[in-house]
């Protein structure tokens, strides 16, 4: 144990001054890291130990506890038990020396009361006869009395005068002795009157044993009978036994004393009466009666010999009386037989004992207290040794009982050690297992600990990484919001001076140049911030309907002119059962794929670019083998879709249908490695870092494509494509409001008795739209170029050969095509591209067009930059059918459509030439409106005019395929300036495009004409320069000073529209509201408005004032309610841009 | 008296060089834009408006800013007003302060807003000479029967 304690206090130790080294080494080196390591490290092995060492301490004490416990008990009634044992052993003997003591009186007691009475009868004894008839009557009482008690050894009487009567039994040779002295020499009366004055004085022994005359006698008797059977013997006095004389009763009383006689070899007990004179009040006679102390020693030996051990008995002097061994107890000295002393014993138990109770009681003890001692060692054995002390008069005894401990205890004594033994060994076994068990515990504690200490470490460092990467994704969301702003300016100046006359063309040249580069430094901004919108996670898809389809052809067009610049082929092939409107945000729609289309044109110098699309329900969408989609994380996000609807709109979501749209994009270009497949959408990563400086970019494209894909639920990657060029599939999941219905294009074109000559320069647009039209039925005849056309229509138009074409082309419609040329209607598509344009065989090429204008309609695809002689030459020569190239189905079935109704008008009126100039027609070749696209393609060409002042006001929509520009997507912000700057210039040429420009600027002036807008802000400077601003441009502006008096403003406006509903009085259409004002901020008033409005189920647009320019405010203020967001100092043209936006939103 | 053609190029060369120097900025130009026969005095104006709130803003200003403890958030407001007006009729300069003015309010750094305080009184002085020699110069070419030449 303590050396146990001495080890955990050495480790204890150990690990105090191990810390303390390591914190002086903390201090020399920084890496505090491996100083908590090693510091945690201690601190579990301290724990460890004190854990240990709490285990050890328990377990010992419970051992320890368990040990006294045992012991204890069984020692203490086992001590008890043996106690009484031993007391009960010695009780024996001594009720045993009480027996012989009580009988010894007795006899002593009834001889003298016989003797009193006997010598009271002849106390008037005269003469000698009477007196020897006294001493014969009392020699028959005193044989009567000897015989009847076997255990006496003698029995004597002495008269006053000397006479001695005594019997006495000799226990060696077992004959009974009458002893008697000569009564001749005393003399009987003389004492007797001698003594009457001093009765004691004259009686003593000198008087007998100085009577040396006195003869004794002895006879053997009979025992039984007492009859004389020998002859007398004459004996020396006091030869054989003790007579009892007057000097042992000095007092009177009774006496007790031991003593020796030389015919036993055991000490005798003797005791002494003396017998009274009542009358006279003197001692007549003494009696004595000796007991021998024999069968006490018998008795010992009896009992010591179950029990083991010795018994003795001692006078309080320390005489042996009576022993349980068998020893002599007598010593033959020269002074005759004497007792022995204990001590002296010749049995060394006894003798040891003696001893040890002297020693340890320094004589004085034992004899006035018992003694009971478990401990006494004997010899080389423990012994028992119990005393007692037994008080008799004139005679004190003490026993002793020694037993040796074995005899009681010795089994006991045994197991103890045994047990002890035992459970020690048990302790120590379970404080070992314990200390391991505790071992492996804390082991795993620390380990765990570590672990969960690096875990935390790992969480940190990844916080960090993630705020940095926040912080970094906010720092660039700003920077691109504030470098934004002054970019719509230069941009915005750059156009107004592109629109100045006085330009040399060199100074035009060069600053259309920074326009191009300004707006791509805008378009980079924007991406940027598009990114950071992503993720920061603030982008909101909008949901709102919208015609998909309108708007990818929208966008085909508008990268056409990239593309024919470029001489790459820009075709879209979107299947039919694509579903007219669809529900989603088209603004990001339109982005995924303006990026990968100009993507793709970046890397395509020749072929094609082809975007396909089709769809699938999601509820009978079968597993499509070809494409990726992942049927798991499709339902997943559909799941999610649905369940934020859910939480959006609950009813919307029941009309809704929702459907994958697959898409395809395909170009003929360089290709991307495949090991680069994913990384091309990660941010800042481009395939091949080389392009970077042949093709620009950020590669940033790719990267917000691939989010905003994910965040419509679908899914986008490169895929293997047969031949060169990179392949991308995507998927998107969109919802389509169930309630309109999908157009289906089966056009009965078949009934109409169609032909189609498709004479087109892209092999691969030409190859979709004549397998399109194959499938509704049509017959086309394809030609690549001119040469092959004038064959195909040779052929077609000579009678002879036509059937045999057809049917050689289209058997499926040959019972039609047999009707006759007349009866059916042919279509000519014509690119412009086929006429040779360089040079001026073009007009020739026309010339042998004319031969078939009257039995065919032509429809001339036109180039962005077809020259404006070549249209004029066109419509002379009647071909009014004219559409901006690409071609695509829509203007395909816009065509055919024309043609058709041409048709019918022409069979109404049969004989009016179809190329009246009511009839002509034209398709409008602006395709700057995707709104606008479908019901405007086809229009008169006299209503361009009243076309182009719906455009005036319909400012709000996105504009695309700018001639002079190459960059042609502008977010909203700047769109109306940008409108107005590259409005519709398809072939007119830059003087016409100056004085639309400032016609557009007058109208913009005045282009709050008729607003009521209400401006509540606190700056006064401010105020004016707002007011005067929106003033110039005809609107009515009233003037707040905080947000409180703006609520008021317009809850009485609100109040008196419902008091009378002929608005007279001014209704605001908008409000300008600055965020920072007293009483009531923006925001506050922006929400007490909104809440107001909840009643009126109005919606006032309120565009925020604010000096903040961040995210976060732009974020806030969207979120109180308002539609808007400007920026102080007020730039005039974008707070013109916004307002209108907003207006017109509204109307 | 110059002639008129001397005070008009005075003046342009006057103002090309405040917006050289960063005094003004396009702010200001649009501010002379949106004045015409309606408003004639526009400029003027504003601009008095602006000096009259500058004033009282600067006085806010030093007082809030002597104050035991400093509530800055008071500051912040006034100067956030401050770089309202100023942006508003085009003192840059004026704003830039501002806006590092705000920077130290928001740190709660006393010696920074105080240097800041100075600096933008300074400007603000600088500012305000400026525009009224530049009105002076208005003046001057208007009472010699000149037209206020525009900057482009």
């Amino acid at each position: 144990m303590a050396s146990a304690v001495r080890r955990i206090f050495s480790n204890i130790y150990a690990a105090i001054t191990s810390s303390e080294r390591n914190r002086a080494a903390r201090r020399r080196s920084s890496g505090s890291n491996v100083y908590q390591e090693e510091f945690r490290c201690y601190s579990v092995c301290v724990a460890r130990l004190a854990i240990m060492v709490m285990l050890a301490i328990l377990i010992g004490l419970l051992t320890l506890l368990t040990w006294h416990f045992t012991k204890v008990y069984t020692r203490t009634s086992l001590n008890s038990l043996a106690y009484g044992l031993r007391y009960e052993l010695l009780q024996r003997p001594i009720l045993r020396m009480w027996k012989i003591l009580n009988s010894t009186v007795e006899i002593a007691t009834s001889q003298v009361k016989l003797s009193e009475y006997v010598i009271r009868k002849y106390s008037k004894a005269e003469n000698q006869a009477q007196k020897v008839e006294l001493y014969e009557v009392m020699r028959d009482i005193t044989w009567a009395l000897f015989s009847s008690r076997k255990a006496l050894n003698s029995m004597s009487i002495k008269y006053r005068n000397g006479f001695v009567q005594a019997f006495h039994r000799d226990l060696r040779d077992k004959n009974t002795y009458y002893i008697y002295s000569n009564l001749n020499n005393y003399t009987m009366v003389e004492p007797y009157s001698m003594n009457r004055s001093s009765p004691h004085q004259e009686w003593n022994d000198q008087m007998i044993h100085g009577n040396v005359s006195a003869i004794w006698y002895r006879e053997p008797l009979d025992p039984d009978t007492g009859r004389k059977t020998g002859k007398q013997k004459e004996i020396p006095p006091d030869e054989l036994i003790n007579i009892a004389g007057i000097s042992q009763v000095p007092d009177g009383a009774a006496s007790w004393h031991v003593a020796v006689s030389k015919f036993t070899n055991s000490p005798l007990l003797s005791a002494a009466l003396p017998v009274w004179d009542k009358d006279r009040g003197s001692i007549v006679a003494v009696v004595g009666v000796t007991t021998a102390l024999y069968s006490v020693g018998q008795l010992m030996k009896e009992l010591v010999e179950i029990h083991g051990g010795n018994i003795y008995l001692t006078s309080q002097e320390g005489w042996l009386l009576a022993t349980s061994s068998s020893t002599r107890l007598l010593r033959n000295s020269s002074s005759g037989f004497t007792l022995t002393m204990a001590k002296d014993s010749e049995d060394e138990i006894i003798q040891s004992a003696a001893k040890w109770l002297n020693k340890t009681y320094h004589d004085k003890g034992p004899m006035n207290h018992k003694v009971h001692s478990a401990t006494a060692i004997l010899g080389q054995q423990r012994y028992y040794i119990d005393s007692f002390f037994l008080n008799l008069t004139r005679l004190p005894m003490v026993g002793v009982l020694c037993i040796p401990r074995k005899n009681i205890m010795g089994k006991v004594d045994a197991r103890e050690i045994k047990t002890l033994i035992i459970l020690i060994s048990a302790s120590v076994c379970i404080l070992v297992v314990g200390c391991i068990c505790i071992f492996i515990l804390t082991n795993g504690v620390s380990k765990e600990m570590n672990l969960r200490a690096q875990l935390i470490s790992h969480l940190d460092a990844r916080r960090k990484a993630e705020a940095s990467s926040n912080f970094k994704t906010q720092f660039l969301a700003n920077m691109s919001h504030e470098l934004r702003t002054p970019m719509a300016a230069v941009i915005g100046l750059l156009d107004i001076l592109l629109c100045d006359d006085s330009l040399t063309n060199e100074q035009n040249a060069t600053i259309s140049q920074i326009r191009r580069c300004s707006t791509a430094l805008l378009r980079l901004l924007n991406n940027i911030l598009d990114i950071s919108k992503v993720e920061s996670g603030k982008l909101v898809l909008e949901e709102a309907e919208y015609d998909l389809g309108r708007e990818l052809e929208g966008l085909v067009d508008m990268f056409s002119v990239q593309c024919k610049n470029r001489n790459v082929e820009a075709i879209i092939d979107i299947s039919d059962d694509m579903p007219k409107v669809v529900r989603g945000d088209s603004g990001r729609v339109i982005q995924i794929f303006a990026n990968l289309i100009s993507n793709s044109i970046k890397f395509t110098t020749s072929g094609y670019i082809i975007l396909r699309g089709w769809c699938e329900n999601l509820n009978s969408f079968s597993y499509n083998e070809n494409f990726f989609v992942d049927h798991r994380a499709l339902w997943a996000a559909y799941q999610k879709k649905i369940k934020r609807k859910g939480l959006d709109e609950k009813k919307a979501s029941k009309n809704d249908n929702t459907m994958i749209l697959f898409f395809e994009v395909e170009d003929t270009g360089c290709g991307i490695d495949p090991s680069k497949w994913e990384s091309v959408f990660e941010s800042f990563e481009q395939a091949d870092p080389s392009t970077t400086r042949l093709h620009g970019g950020t590669g940033l494209g790719l990267c917000i494509v691939r989010t905003l894909v994910n965040k419509m639920g679908g899914e986008i990657r490169v895929v293997k494509k047969n031949g060169a060029g990179t392949l991308m599939q995507l998927y998107l999941l969109l919802s389509t409001p169930a309630d309109i219905p999908r157009e289906s294009y089966q056009l009965t074109y078949a009934e109409h008795n169609l032909k189609v000559v498709l004479a087109l320069n892209g092999r691969m647009s030409r190859a979709i739209l004549s397998r399109w039209l194959h499938k509704l039925g049509v017959p086309i005849w394809e030609a690549n170029e001119w040469n092959e056309l004038t064959l195909v229509l040779q052929e077609l138009f000579k009678p002879t050969s036509y059937e045999q074409s057809l049917m050689y082309e289209c058997s499926e419609v040959e019972s039609l095509s047999k009707e006759g040329v007349e009866m059916s209607i042919f279509i000519i598509v014509v690119d412009i591209g086929m006429l040779n344009i360089s040079t001026d065989i073009w007009k020739e090429q026309l010339n042998f067009l004319d031969a078939f204008n009257r039995r065919a309609k032509f429809a001339w695809i036109l180039n962005h930059d077809t020259s404006n002689a070549i249209k004029i030459e066109l419509q002379r020569r009647g071909h009014l059918l004219m559409v901006n190239g690409p071609l695509y189905k829509t203007k395909m079935i816009q065509i055919i459509e024309a043609v058709i109704k041409q048709s019918n008008l022409e069979q109404q009126e049969k004989n009016i030439m179809w190329t009246d100039a009511h009839e002509r027609l034209q398709i409008d070749s602006r395709p700057s409106r995707t709104k606008s696209s479908n019901e405007s393609e086809i229009t008169e060409t006299n209503s361009t005019g009243t076309s182009q002042n719906e455009e005036t006001n319909q400012e709000n929509f996105t504009v695309y395929g700018v001639v002079s520009n190459c960059f042609p997507k502008l977010t909203e912000v700047h769109s109306e300036w940008d409108r107005s700057a590259s409005f519709p210039n398809d072939n007119s040429n830059c003087e016409q495009q100056i004085r639309q420009a400032d016609q557009k600027v007058k109208n913009g002036q005045k282009a709050l004409e008729g607003l009521h807008i209400l401006l509540a802000e606190d700056n006064l400077i401010l105020q004016r320069v707002a007011t005067i601003m929106l003033e110039q441009m005809g609107a009515k502006v009233v003037v707040v000073g905080d947000g409180v008096q703006a609520v008021e403003a317009l809850s009485i406006q609100i109040e008196v529209e419902n008091f009378k509903t002929s608005c007279e009085s001014p209704s605001y259409d908008l409000i300008l509201m600055d965020c920072q004002m007293p009483k009531m901020d923006g925001y506050e008033a922006t929400k007490a408005i909104r809440r107001a409005e909840m009643e009126s189920e109005s919606h006032i647009p309120i565009v925020a004032l604010t000096a903040h320019a961040m995210l976060s405010d732009e974020a806030q203020c969207l979120e109180v309610g308002m539609d808007a967001y400007l920026t102080k100092p007020i730039d005039c043209k974008l707070m013109v841009s916004t307002i209108l936006s907003l207006t017109k939103c509204r109307t | 008296m110059a002639a008129v053609p001397q005070l008009q190029r005075q003046f342009i060369e006057y103002t090309t060089s405040l917006y050289n120097e960063g005094y003004l900025d396009d702010q200001f130009t649009q501010l002379q834009k949106l004045q015409d026969e309606s408003n004639p005095d526009f400029v003027a104006e504003v601009v008095s408006l602006f000096f009259e709130d500058s004033e009282k803003l600067l006085n806010n200003l030093a007082t809030a800013i002597q104050q035991k403890s400093v509530d800055y958030k008071q500051v912040d407001s006034h100067v956030h007003q401050f770089k309202g007006s100023s942006s508003s009729i085009g003192a840059q300069r004026v704003t830039n302060v501002c806006v590092h003015f705000r920077n130290y309010c928001e740190e709660k750094n006393l010696d920074g807003c105080l240097r800041c305080l100075q600096q933008l009184k300074h400007e603000y002085i600088l500012v305000r000479n400026k525009l009224e020699a530049l009105f002076r110069l208005e003046q001057q070419i208007l009472q010699a029967g000149g037209s206020i030449p525009m900057m482009e």
